[in-house]
């Protein structure tokens, strides 16, 4: 089974920990996010009519900007998944400005990015139409962690393009 | 909606309110006037009271059945989800409360655990004495083979406790995982397991090994490059071996010996070396998980380990030097010992030759080992010198030193030194003190017994004087009286004559006496060391003329030379006697007159 490491990248506060609990059944504490920084988790993923995957997801710490141990964290990660914030619009723009960071390190990093918080839609600032514009760039999706919508989706749509 | 109609009907009742105040005013009112007051003025409120007091009526009624509910409720927790959720609501109060609890009534805590722990404790401690018995065990055993032996000289030789020794051998450690990680993505390449452990989900740990090694790295070790190499949680140990590409992590229980993380070291290079080979190939296809799991499967590692433990210990090439230099070390020490052992012998060897020294007391030996050495004493200045003997003693270099005070002694020897110092005494005189006692033996000239009589008795040391001296003999002089002597009686020994020249009948016994005599005189003269002279003398009586007198003297004087002559007398000089005439003496005789001279 191919194995691959996957990144979370997003703002403080954005269910970074909450997308990757709801997804994978963890094996560290999530005191570990403000200790080290990260906390790691791994989960096979079925792909149909292709060999399961497994993605070790590292769930780094949230912030708005990388530092040297962020960028630490980032090396030989194959895929990164973004994360946002409907509820709050300047945590689409810090995903955004980290996955600009983070091309540097990954020029070839395969990369979604999850508007989260579908539960408090009637909350969103992000507008519809700014997604439908980021869409024509990455691949998005509406996630909630409380529910679980979108989730899957999101981890299997990342190791469908993983997958060879 | 709601909100719309709610507001009408608060502005109705305030009408009517206003309508009814102002009748108030105006008379008035009757009895049930206000109660339809209070109606239209607290009308609402008093429902939402009737109904607030209904609500809390009930809540208490539920709230006193709650003791009696909550059993069966908590019984009624059918999923799983339902009871997480109750526990974790428990969590924190119970456990507070049971803090509060213990710090209330430790005792019934304690009488509550003491039947759960003391077992648990029994048998822990019996456990761990089992455990000891068998080390020990392990170890007597041990003590008695050729491996125990070896245990002893290697704790011998590596200055600690054998038991130590023993523990160190005898200690099992296990390994529990090892991980070869990608270094950069912290994803897993290849893991083994010792066998029966659960499951575990190794990318996780791999990818939180790489973190902290990230984390500690660029936390402490930022400038110096460090890396996280080893972690230690009790029992637990966790070895990081870096490389190039690859990371090992290796989990293992118990002390683990050097060895296997050489061992690790080795094993990961060989891992580089393979995918240096096959830097295009994915490291996990099956052919490099055959090699990794070759390489890094925990039993393996372990006994190949033990081998090379024991194969460093049979080595053991560094001991050598070390060795040697402990050999250097201890010949160093040798030879500084027996430089000092030296050194003392000879100061021991000098102190009791000045101890037996007459004339000098010891007070002490100042000595540095082959750098100094100062003799402090006193010393009576009649004692026999002292620097031969400090000269005699082999210093190495060092030259004696003297600090010596003047003392009298009344040691026999210095006493002995000191009589003849202040005696002086002839040859043929013989000084020896013994017990204080001054003898003295031999001959001497009589003045210097005389003045030796007199000082002996006043010298330091003397108690009493023995003396068995006598007077000197001198045969010079008295070869030189003797000779005086015969002088005076050589003209007493004469040879009579019967006439003129014929001798009378004893005339051969007188010429014997006079020849002896002769003899003597001229051995006395050797003596006596002058020169004697003898002269023939002739005599004759007045009759007849003077030179008939004349010729008959020294015809007389003539028999006389040629009768001693005839004896073996000669001169002096060894030619012929001497002859003269004595016209004085009116005899008819003839006699030796014998005469001393002088050596010149």
């Amino acid at each position: 089974m191919r194995t691959h490491k996957l990144c979370m990248l997003g703002d403080f506060g954005v269910g970074k920990t909450s997308l990757v609990a709801r997804f994978v059944r963890s094996t560290f504490s999530a005191k570990y996010l403000t200790t080290v920084g990260v906390k790691v988790d791994s989960k096979e993923v079925a792909l149909p009519g292709r060999e399961p995957l497994k993605l070790v997801v590292w769930d780094i710490a949230g912030r708005g900007a990388l530092d040297g141990v962020g960028e630490n964290y980032l090396r030989g990660a194959s895929a990164l998944l973004l994360v946002a914030d409907g509820t709050r619009e300047a945590s689409l723009a810090s995903a955004l400005n980290l996955l600009m960071q983070s091309r540097r390190s990954l020029p070839n990093a395969v990369v979604a990015l999850a508007v989260n918080k579908l539960d408090l839609v009637d909350r969103w600032e992000v507008a519809p139409a700014t997604l439908a514009e980021l869409r024509n760039t990455l691949p998005v999706f509406e996630t909630s962690a409380l529910s679980g919508d979108g989730v899957e989706a999101a981890f299997a749509d990342l190791a469908a393009r993983l997958a060879p | 909606m709601t909100s719309s109609g709610s507001g009408q009907d608060s502005r109705e009742p305030s009408a009517d309110a206003a309508a009814v105040v102002s009748d108030l005013l105006e008379e008035s009112p009757p009895p049930g006037e206000f109660e339809r007051l209070r109606e239209l003025l607290l009308g609402e409120e008093r429902r939402a009271l009737d109904a607030a007091r209904a609500r809390i009526a009930e809540l208490e009624r539920t709230q006193d059945n709650l003791s009696q509910r909550l059993p069966g409720a908590l019984e009624a927790l059918a999923d799983e989800a339902s009871t997480t959720r109750v526990a974790n609501a428990l969590a924190a109060p119970v456990s507070q409360a049971l803090g509060a609890a213990v710090q209330r009534n430790r005792q019934s805590l304690i009488d509550v655990l003491f039947p759960i722990i003391g077992p648990l404790i029994r048998k822990s401690i019996a456990e761990a004495l089992r455990n000891l018995v068998a080390d020990l065990n392990g170890a007597i055993e041990s003590s008695f083979t050729l491996r125990g032996l070896k245990w002893r000289v290697e704790a011998w030789r590596a200055g600690v406790p054998y038991a130590q020794v023993v523990l160190k051998h005898r200690l099992a450690y296990a390994i529990d995982h090892v991980f070869l990680i990608e270094r950069d993505s912290g994803l897993v390449l290849h893991h083994e397991a010792a066998p029966g452990l659960p499951e575990l989900d190794k990318d996780a740990i791999a990818g939180m090994l790489t973190a902290l090694g990230d984390f500690v790295g660029d936390s402490v070790g930022r400038e110096g490059g460090g890396t996280l190499e080893s972690v230690r949680v009790g029992e637990h140990l966790v070895w990081m071996l870096h490389g190039p590409r690859a990371n090992l992590a290796c989990f293992i229980r118990g002390v683990p010996p050097q060895a296997l993380h050489g061992l690790l070291e080795q094993r990961l290079e060989e891992i580089h070396a393979r995918l240096a080979a096959a830097a295009d190939e994915d490291p996990r296809t099956p052919q490099n998980q055959t090699i990794w799991h070759e390489a890094l499967q925990p039993p393996a590692l372990i006994q190949e380990a033990g081998r090379s433990a024991e194969s460093e210990q049979r080595k053991s090439p560094s001991r050598w030097p070390l060795l040697l230099i402990v050999l250097v070390l201890a010949a160093l020490l040798f030879a500084f010992l027996l430089s000092r052992e030296r050194w003392q012998a000879r100061v021991d060897d000098l102190r009791g030759k000045l101890e037996a020294h007459p004339g000098f007391v010891l007070n002490g030996i100042e000595a540095k080992p082959w750098s100094r050495l100062v003799v402090h004493g006193l010393l009576d200045p009649d004692a026999a010198p002292l620097a031969p003997l400090l000269d005699a003693s082999a210093f190495g270099g060092v030259e004696p030193k003297l600090d010596a005070t003047g003392y009298l002694s009344t040691d026999d020897a210095v006493v002995e030194r000191r009589a003849q110092r202040l005696l002086q005494p002839p040859a043929g005189v013989r000084i020896a003190v013994k017990d204080g006692a001054l003898n003295l033996s031999g001959a001497a000239p009589q003045a210097w017994l005389d003045t030796a009589t007199e000082r002996a008795g006043w010298i330091a040391g003397v108690a009493r004087v023995a003396s068995t001296l006598t007077p000197e003999i001198d045969p010079v002089a008295t070869a030189r009286a003797e000779l005086q002597r015969l002088v005076r009686e050589f003209p007493s020994t004469q040879v009579g004559f019967l006439d003129d020249a014929t001798p009378a009948d004893d005339a051969a016994n007188a010429v014997d006496t006079i020849a002896r005599e002769a003899r003597r005189a001229i051995e006395l003269a050797k003596i006596g060391k002058v020169r004697v002279r003898l002269t023939c003398v002739g005599a004759n009586t007045e009759v007849g003329s003077g030179q008939t007198n004349q010729r008959l003297r020294a015809a007389r004087a003539q028999w006389l030379a040629l009768a001693l002559a005839a004896r073996g007398v000669g001169g002096t000089d060894g030619g012929a006697l001497a002859t003269d005439g004595d016209a004085g003496l009116n005899r008819r005789v003839a006699y030796l007159r014998l005469t001393v001279e002088d050596t010149p």
